[in-house]
């Protein structure tokens, strides 16, 4: 034993307590402490040295149904018996049965219990056999037995014969052995818990652990806390399922192109989704009768129809461009350009309409432009295609602006929005010379993936708008980006706004 | 855009060195091939025409694409080949087929340098175009004679692909101009362009053998009819080549005549471009004439005459563009000078002849149509150079990032909304009058701002509010355990005479909260929330608003800001599908400034 004071939980000090007085039954703790039998059992058989447990045998008394009737009316034995008291001590034969059957007295029982007792003595007679009760046995019957009265307790409440009061309980037991009309006799375990001296002088300097789930303002703010054992989890149980709210994944993509633009000193241009066919498609040298601008392909307004025209200076060096390439040292397209197609509306077809509009609002370098935004293309929907869909575009008019520099723009681009593999290809775009295709290398599906197209723009799309420096420009498609991300193969998952999918893509993806 | 796959043996064959497939689709790349996959292809024979074709992606095919023949049994299986399949790319049709490809190919790897050398000589044939067709649609035509060895099967397929997908890149599908394909053996000439009645002229069209048609059966009933029909549309009388003993060629731009068909065995060819552009269709013939001579060819003038001038075609003749090396070094970047930008240019096919230490004429061939400028020959340097060899740059020039001012707005509302539990979801921008109006008990209004064209029948609106994307939102989230919390941060349109363009553009928010507890005061607790996190003191007040139960819906305004919240009339629920209540808040956070 130490001597340390000991530390018991609250259910071992309460049950301690309760034995302190003196052994108890478990029955009797039960009642005492409020527990339930298996929580005191198990402080009955923690600590031997401290707690003993002692088991005794004992009878439970099981009275049976008609017992209160009987014992009411007497026992047959009594009854008969007291049929020949008043008969005078003694009955012939034959007259006892008789009255014993009209008194309705079951003569089996009579016979062997009243023989038993001493209470019924069959003697011969001068006429034939005769029954006795003689004078001990009156006097005898005038009390109750010994069974009868356990029995009356029995009736009374009392279960166990180690409980019966006042009686002779081995006789009483002797009696009523067997005598299954009456009571039914079964054996039982007593479980006596008696608290040992080292218990006694333990409990005397014990501290007491108070166990519970959680802790109260009240135990933290009064100090409480330092006497409560917070009860061990089952760690090795699943939690709820919980999601936090997120943003769109499409969303995400953006607004991280947007902090990598940003942080690369670029500044956010936006322009009109609803254009002019001019700012969309001439100022880029587009051709006015570039299939890309066939009704076909793209969406054209009918309200508002027509949208006005830049100044006249800028109208008259695109049309120049365009038609024999003006003082850009190009050749043109070599066909007659009017005003009339340039006044159409459209939805933009591209986010270059506001990178261009940024360029012709700030022709000198240094700049750096980019946009986000909604563009448009006259398709039905489809795995592959919706008519609606994000564009990233972005700008930089510098003297250092180089296919090189393009080259390391894109490269650093594209490092921030995680490839850590970035190469470059040839490609042919109507308003970039030269043109570059970005592959970038997707760890998840392994393989090189085309990410966006770029280039510099041609001296037909800037010098008409004053822009007398190389401008290197690309663009991005950001739906595509975000469903290689989400691991998604069609495109129209993206928009059918269900939050489950949003709650199943990782935030770090 | 069409695929093509290209034999990798045959592409060998016309190189001096073997290269593996890998090799020549990386080398393709590097030229600015769309290069799509290296694969196996069987290639099947239309019992028809007799054509060999190529099933689609490898797999068995039951259909002809050279004569619309379709049937129930797939076709019988010709051979297998290693093919590279090439998107084919708009802007260079003399990189469209084999012997074009082949060309750049050949100079790229180092096996050939400078410009390709083409000749014509006179053929003796003449093409008189009959005067009146000055006044046609399609008034224009070149033609050349190309002998050939004997074509086989293979060659006759690729000259059948050649034309077809110079139809769709520099014809715009016949549109601007057409090819036919003759067996010069066939023909006497001279040879007119000229028109026939589409009625009383009759001849057989290719694929059609003993069946003689006129021109509008054909374009009624001829597979290939239909589908170029549009082309002819109002013509009284429809195009045609005629030769001397009036055999007709052919019906430009839809259909060959039977009689005149090239088949295998075939060595001569008469081939005549037609169409209402002049440029389209002296560069179709100039492709297709270069290419033929790649693939073993020798070409040979023909003389076209209009009554009063005529001209020998094809003109092959190559052009002349100045480069200067110093405007190349800033442009690509690149170290360059005298020596590397010679070689550069001579690797991609072109001549290069100094002028003085900085200009250089560089000669191209003819078939270059792409290149009007300069710098359209500077991106054939840096392909010379490759783009694999260049070390990319940063821009040293220190510039400033500035967001705009509506991003910055909304990333607070955003960062506000998410705290509080609201996921936000994205809806598409165009919708339709049931979405945006009626399921929302708006009346349509005369004006809106609305597309004219669009292929989904229904899809002409431009949205001008957030409710009906979001409404469709909670449609789709219905069955999740409730409440559903969510919003929408995006730019709406309104026609605006005074804004650019006639419209107006705004950063729009949209709340929403559907459940059986969602009421008008939870809204407001978020409009609170929000604007309070914005610094904003609004003016809430009683509203009327079709959308909302009367009575329970508030307007509220500050400045720029204006919206209105409150619970979504039952209706409107049904409309959407929707059986729970939905309090919701639409407002604009900010007008877009232009700068």
């Amino acid at each position: 034993m130490s001597d340390q004071p000991l530390v018991l939980d609250q259910t071992t000090a309460t049950v301690w307590r309760a034995l302190r007085d003196g052994p108890l039954s478990v029955k009797a703790l039960v009642e005492a402490t409020g527990f339930d039998q298996s929580q005191v059992m198990v402080v009955a058989q923690a600590t031997p040295a401290y707690v003993a447990l002692d088991a005794q045998a004992r009878q439970e008394l099981d009275p049976a149904d008609e017992l209160a009737a009987i014992l009411a009316e007497g026992v047959p034995e009594r009854r008969a018996a007291e049929l020949v008291v008043a008969a005078g001590g003694e009955m012939g034969m034959a007259d006892f049965v008789a009255a014993t059957k009209a008194a309705g007295i079951a003569m089996k029982e009579v016979f062997r219990y009243g023989g038993q007792r001493g209470w019924l003595n069959r003697t011969k007679g001068d006429r034939g056999p005769v029954i006795r009760v003689d004078d001990a046995a009156a006097a005898a019957l005038k009390t109750p037995a010994a069974d009868e009265q356990a029995l009356q307790q029995v009736l009374n409440g009392t279960t166990f014969a180690d409980e019966l009061v006042d009686v002779d309980v081995a006789a009483a037991l002797k009696l009523l052995k067997g005598r299954t009309s009456l009571v039914k006799i079964r054996p039982r375990t007593r479980r006596v818990l008696t608290l040992t001296a080292a218990g006694v002088e333990a409990l005397a300097t014990a501290t007491v652990k108070i166990q519970r789930s959680q802790l109260t303002q009240e135990d933290l703010r009064t100090g409480a806390w330092q006497n409560i054992e917070l009860k061990p989890y089952d760690i090795t149980l699943p939690a709820a399922t919980l999601h936090p709210a997120k943003s769109h994944p499409v969303r995400k993509v953006i607004e991280q192109t947007r902090n990598a633009f940003l942080e690369l000193g670029f500044e956010e241009v936006a322009s009109p989704a609803v254009e002019s066919a001019f700012w969309n498609f001439d100022a880029l040298f587009q051709p006015q009768d570039h299939p890309a601008r066939d009704m076909q392909d793209t969406f054209y307004m009918s309200d508002p129809a027509t949208a006005p025209l830049p100044d006249d200076a800028i109208v008259k060096a695109v049309q120049a461009a365009h038609t024999d390439g003006g003082d850009t040292g190009s050749t043109g397209w070599g066909y007659k350009w009017t005003p009339e197609r340039a006044l159409a509306t459209v939805l933009r077809t591209h986010a270059t309409a506001s990178t261009i509009r940024a360029l012709a609002r700030n022709p000198d370098p240094p700049y750096k432009a980019f946009c986000v935004g909604w563009t448009h293309r006259n398709e039905t929907l489809s795995y592959k295609h919706l008519p609606v869909f994000h564009q990233v575009d972005g700008i930089v008019i510098d003297e250092h602006a180089s296919l090189a520099t393009l080259l390391g723009t894109l490269s650093a681009f594209y490092k921030k929005m995680g490839f850590k593999k970035v190469r470059f290809k040839p490609a042919f775009y109507p308003y970039t010379e030269p043109s570059v295709d970005v592959m970038v290398y997707m760890e998840s599906r392994g393989k090189w993936i085309e990410m966006g197209g770029s280039g510099i723009f041609r001296p037909e799309v800037t010098e008409p708008l004053g822009c007398k420096h190389p401008v290197i420009a690309w663009g991005l498609g950001v739906e595509r980006l975000a469903m290689l991300r989400l691991g998604f193969n069609d495109i129209r998952e993206l928009y059918q706004g269900g939050l489950d999918i949003v709650e199943g893509v990782p935030l770090c993806r | 855009m069409p695929v093509v796959s290209i034999d990798a043996a045959r592409l060998n064959a016309l190189m001096d060195n073997p290269y593996t497939p890998e090799r020549l689709g990386d080398a393709l790349e590097q030229i600015g091939c769309d290069v799509e996959e290296v694969i196996e292809l069987a290639r099947f024979r239309c019992p028809n025409c007799a054509q060999m074709i190529e099933g689609s992606l490898g797999s068995e095919t039951n259909a002809c694409g050279v004569c619309g023949h379709t049937q129930e049994a797939e076709f019988e299986e010709v051979d297998r080949i290693t093919a590279i399949r090439l998107d084919l790319l708009a802007a260079r049709p003399d990189l469209f087929d084999i012997g074009g490809l082949a060309r750049a190919l050949r100079g790229y790897l180092g096996e050939v340098r400078g410009l390709p050398q083409y000749t014509t000589a006179p053929s003796g044939w003449a093409m008189h175009i009959d005067p009146a067709m000055a006044e046609h649609r399609r008034p224009y035509i070149r033609c050349a004679v190309v002998h050939m060895p004997p074509l086989d099967d293979v060659q006759l397929a690729t000259i059948m692909k050649m034309q077809e997908n110079l139809h769709w890149g520099v014809g715009r599908d016949r549109k601007l101009a057409s090819i036919g394909v003759y067996d010069l053996d066939t023909l006497t000439g001279p040879i007119r362009y000229t028109s026939i009645d589409p009625v009383a002229t009759t001849f057989e069209p290719l694929g059609c053998p003993g069946t003689a048609m006129n021109g509008k059966q054909i374009l009624e009933d001829h597979p290939k009819g239909p589908a170029y029909a549009g082309l002819l549309e109002g013509c009284a009388r429809y195009p045609a080549l005629i030769d001397a003993n009036d055999q007709i060629l052919s019906m430009p731009p839809v259909i060959n005549s039977e009689s005149t068909k090239v088949k295998v065995g075939t060595a001569k060819l008469f081939v005549d471009v037609t169409g209402p552009s002049e440029a389209a269709v002296a560069n179709s013939l100039r492709m297709l004439v270069s290419s033929l001579i790649e693939l073993g060819g020798t070409a040979y003038s023909v003389a076209v005459s209009d009554g009063t001038t005529t001209t020998l075609t094809p003109e092959l003749t190559p052009k002349t563009c100045m480069v200067s090396l110093s405007k190349a070094r800033t442009w690509l970047g690149l170290p360059l000078d005298a020596e590397s930008l010679t070689d550069c240019f001579e690797r991609m096919r072109l001549d290069v002849t100094p002028l003085d230490d900085d200009e250089f004429d560089i000669t191209y061939p003819a078939f270059r149509s792409d290149i009007r400028h300069m710098v359209d020959l500077l991106e054939d340097l840096a392909i010379g150079f490759g783009y694999e060899n260049i070390v990319p740059a940063l821009i040293p020039t220190m510039t400033v990032g500035k967001p705009r001012a509506e991003e910055v707005v909304s990333g607070q509302a955003r960062q506000a909304l998410l705290g509080l539990g609201f996921a936000e979801v994205m809806s598409l921008p165009m919708t339709t009058e049931a979405d945006h109006f009626d399921k929302l008990r708006l009346p349509v209004p005369d004006r809106y701002v609305r597309v004219a064209n669009p292929k989904l029948k229904a899809l002409t609106v431009v949205r001008s509010h957030l409710m009906g994307g979001v409404m469709n939102a909670l449609a789709a989230n219905k069955r999740r355990p409730m409440p559903v919390q969510l919003f929408e941060l995006d730019n709406c349109v309104s026609l605006d005479d005074s804004g650019l363009n006639g419209v107006r553009e705004e950063r729009r928010l949209c709340i929403a909260v559907m459940g059986p507890d969602a009421g008008y005061a939870q809204v407001r607790s978020m409009l609170d929330a929000v604007l309070r996190e914005l610094d904003i003191e609004a003016k809430v007040f009683p509203a009327k608003h079709e959308s909302f139960v009367p009575g329970r819906v508030a307007g509220f305004s500050a400045g720029d800001v204006e919206g209105r919240l409150g619970e979504i009339h039952p209706e409107a629920l049904i409309a959407f599908g929707l059986d729970q209540p939905v309090a919701l808040l639409e407002m604009r956070l900010r007008t877009l400034a232009w700068d």
